[in-house]
């Protein structure tokens, strides 16, 4: 089916609640409907099998508007729909899609903490990433926040997080982080557990937000481009890939066909760090550290030919608004033919490690198995979906820049577990290094940026580019200036959470950290030592005690 | 009043510096960071900048460590977690503080949920600049604080903290 005829059924599907359709991109199509018909209209969608909800962006439009919208994003391939709500900026209220589509939860806490748009029937009200003591009616996305408005409650910190201890008959809360011994994003979890047994799961975001959307709508179109690369280290070209993809799809400006190459390249090369470190982060939370320290030993040669082609290990900043940054000549072409043929056998290696080492496929496989249909219904998103078997990659799905002349082919695996996302991630490193070389060998010749206007035509957009953990979506909104109007980031993690949270409830405790890890951002738990309290006859255990429990209840 | 301490209390210290000094145990905190310095503080530990050599390793657990690494411009919802996690560490604590957000808030200065540098939170003895700064300085951060302990040449911004407890 062609964009075209894709569209023309999503419009018709939309037809009883469509009150303004706007087709803003070839590829996109903009229904306008009320927040009442949003819920019917989602449902029609979703049982028509009409792509995925990627995202909602909510927008303010400004205190003279005087109204607020929020935009549900569902992907089809390259074609999107967007169902527009517009709500009056003072009683801003839709209803949850979440009993349709459950990751749509994480989007919708998002609009209600960013911009005070009520949802009626959001299960958790909790802040998603705005500490506990923001002020009540402050809304930091809205166009007339100031940042005086949150600083008005800084004196009265709380820190409400949950304590370790004892919530019901032998069950008790395992607080796991935000510092954790193996690295990255602070999050925090609690885990109730019942002896071993994790039975309920809860997570807290918001330790690394910074408020970079909003820090957006202040600086210059070129400024941005260095602030959106730093969302996130790990995957930082392809943040700045999408923001000037979006800006460029703006201002209409076609990039050179070499920049494109470069571009590809170098994400593909981002994509091998990542993967590479994933792999050792993955390994060390099975304790299986001989492999981290190998696979981090090989990254060096990535991060090498990184350093060779832009200047710098993390953060390269090989992007520029129209083009890119820097060139590939012979020699750095063939020192990155010579990596990439070091990397595959070593990739190749590791592949047959994850897959015969006995004590890590305990660790593996067989655990956190996630299924097609439960894929799907989670909206789970890059290597972490593909590993279930749904096929969803944006570069096959929807090729963008380079990915057209220079196509890679889909991985997928089909049993869900954690064996099989290991699998999928190291295949799909091969798959990379095959695209990398056909670059190589076929560079076309050309100038490396196109010029680019320093104010943007104004308009909306939306870049979607597969990053290492699947698929980011940026939605940019320009009103002819020489700052962006609004910027929304949705980041592939937050829609692979669910997984986490869903998977595991009824495994051990020792289990989460592989669980965790599975998705890719990873965290490891502190050992930590709860007081066992006997709900019976309320008296503190004894280590005797609790070892004698611990005996009787494995031999259960 | 002698104030010098005593032969036996001046041995005792070299002896504890000297085992320090081989086996500091440091600790990650992430504080908002876009984990460009936390990968980079990882990069340190394995086989090629293998930091381990001067007997440094990272630990899991506040509790059993010596030094405390800071990435990010310190956010609000993790600004009391970082003060729990520096309050946990036993005496002496150092803390370095890795990557230009840390510093400054480097490209995050200004955003409404970063409440500004590590050093305005807590002490800071070290600080590491960079957007992230390379392995080869995080550890030459690392150095100049052993240096530090060992009694070498003065730095302008750490304390020797080490004197300090002598005199108590």
């Amino acid at each position: 089916m062609s964009i075209e005829q894709k569209l023309q059924t999503a419009e018709q599907l939309l037809a009883p609640w469509n009150k303004e359709t706007i087709r803003p991109e070839e590829n996109r199509l903009d229904v306008v409907i009320q927040p009442e018909a949003l819920h019917e209209a989602v449902s029609v969608l979703h049982e028509a099998k009409w792509g995925y909800l990627s995202a909602i962006t909510g927008m303010d439009m400004g205190v003279e508007a005087g109204q607020l919208e929020a935009l549900y994003h569902f992907c089809n391939g390259p074609a999107i729909t967007s169902l527009r709500v517009r709500m009056p900026r003072n009683e801003a209220v839709v209803s949850s899609i979440a009993d349709i589509i459950p990751p749509a939860t994480f989007f919708e806490r998002e609009i209600k903490e960013m911009f005070g748009i009520e949802v009626n029937g959001l299960a958790v009200t909790d802040h998603l990433f705005l500490p506990e003591d923001w002020p009540i009616g402050v809304y930091p996305q809205r166009a007339d926040f100031t940042n005086e408005q949150a600083k008005a409650m800084e004196e009265s910190h709380v820190d409400q997080m949950p304590e370790p201890g004892r919530v019901g008959e032998n069950t008790f809360v395992v607080p796991i982080g935000p510092q954790h011994p193996a690295l990255k994003e602070p999050g925090h979890f609690s885990f109730t557990v019942d002896g071993e047994i994790v039975t309920a799961a809860k997570m807290r975001l918001g330790y690394a937000h910074r408020g970079i959307e909003k820090a957006a709508e202040s600086r210059s179109w070129v400024e941005n481009l260095y602030l959106f690369e730093r969302v996130c280290g790990i995957c930082s070209h392809t943040h700045a890939m999408a923001f000037s993809t979006g800006v460029e799809q703006l201002a209409k400006v076609e990039v050179p066909m070499r920049a494109q190459a470069i571009r590809e390249l170098v994400a593909g090369l981002e994509r091998v760090h990542s993967h590479l470190l994933w792999l050792g982060v993955a390994a060390h939370e099975a304790g299986f550290d001989t492999l981290f320290m190998y696979s981090w030993r090989d990254r060096e040669t990535v991060m090498d030919l990184l350093e060779q082609i832009t200047g710098n290990r993390v953060n390269y900043s090989a992007n520029l608004l129209g083009g890119v940054k820097c060139d590939i000549g012979e020699e750095q072409s063939k020192a990155i033919k010579e990596g990439l043929s070091y990397l595959e056998t070593r990739i190749r290696h590791y592949l047959e490690v994850v897959t015969t080492d006995a004590m890590f496929l305990n660790r593996t496989r067989g655990i956190g198995t996630i299924t097609a249909p439960e894929a799907e219904r989670f909206g789970l998103l890059g290597p972490t979906a593909r590993a279930s078997g749904v096929m969803r990659d944006v570069r096959v799905e929807a090729p963008y820049g380079a990915y057209i002349r220079y196509p890679v082919s889909l991985v997928t695996e089909t049993n869900g577990d954690l064996e099989a996302r290991c699998v999928v991630r190291l295949k799909e490193l091969l798959v990379s290094c095959f695209a990398m070389r056909s670059i190589l060998d076929n560079m076309p010749d050309g100038p490396l940026t196109a010029r680019m206007p320093r104010k943007i035509p104004a308009g909306e957009t939306v870049a979607r580019i597969e990053a290492p953990r699947g698929e980011l979506f940026y939605f940019i909104k320009s009103n002819g200036g020489e700052i962006p109007a609004r910027v929304h980031v949705r980041t592939p993690s937050l829609c692979n959470w669910v997984s986490v949270l869903e998977k595991a409830v009824g495994r051990q405790l020792a289990d989460v950290p592989m669980l965790i890890a599975g998705m890719d951002p990873c965290f490891s738990c502190n050992d930590r030592v709860v007081t066992v309290v006997d709900s019976a006859t309320q008296e503190n255990w004894s280590w005797k005690r609790l070892r004698e429990y611990g005996i009787e209840y494995y031999s259960r | 009043m002698n104030n010098k301490p005593s032969l036996w209390k001046q041995t005792m210290n070299k002896v504890r510096t000297w085992a320090r000094m081989n086996s500091i145990g440091a600790i990650h905190f992430n504080s908002g960071s876009c984990n460009g310095c936390d990968i980079e503080i990882l990069a340190t530990l394995t086989p090629r900048y293998d930091v381990e050599r001067f007997g440094i390793k990272l630990h899991g657990s506040p509790r059993h460590a010596d030094v405390l690494l800071v990435t990010g411009p310190v956010t609000r919802q993790a600004r009391e977690r970082l003060i729990r996690t520096y309050e946990q560490m036993p005496e002496p604590k150092f803390v370095i503080s890795v990557g230009a957000c840390s510093i400054s808030g480097g490209v995050f200065d200004g955003c409404y949920n970063v409440g500004g540098s590590v050093d305005e939170v807590i002490p800071v003895d070290v600080f590491v600049p960079g957007c992230p700064p390379r392995p080869e300085a995080i550890i030459d951060g690392i150095i100049q604080l052993l240096g530090e302990l060992q009694g070498g040449v003065p730095r302008p911004v750490a304390k020797p903290k080490i004197v300090e407890e002598v005199s108590s």
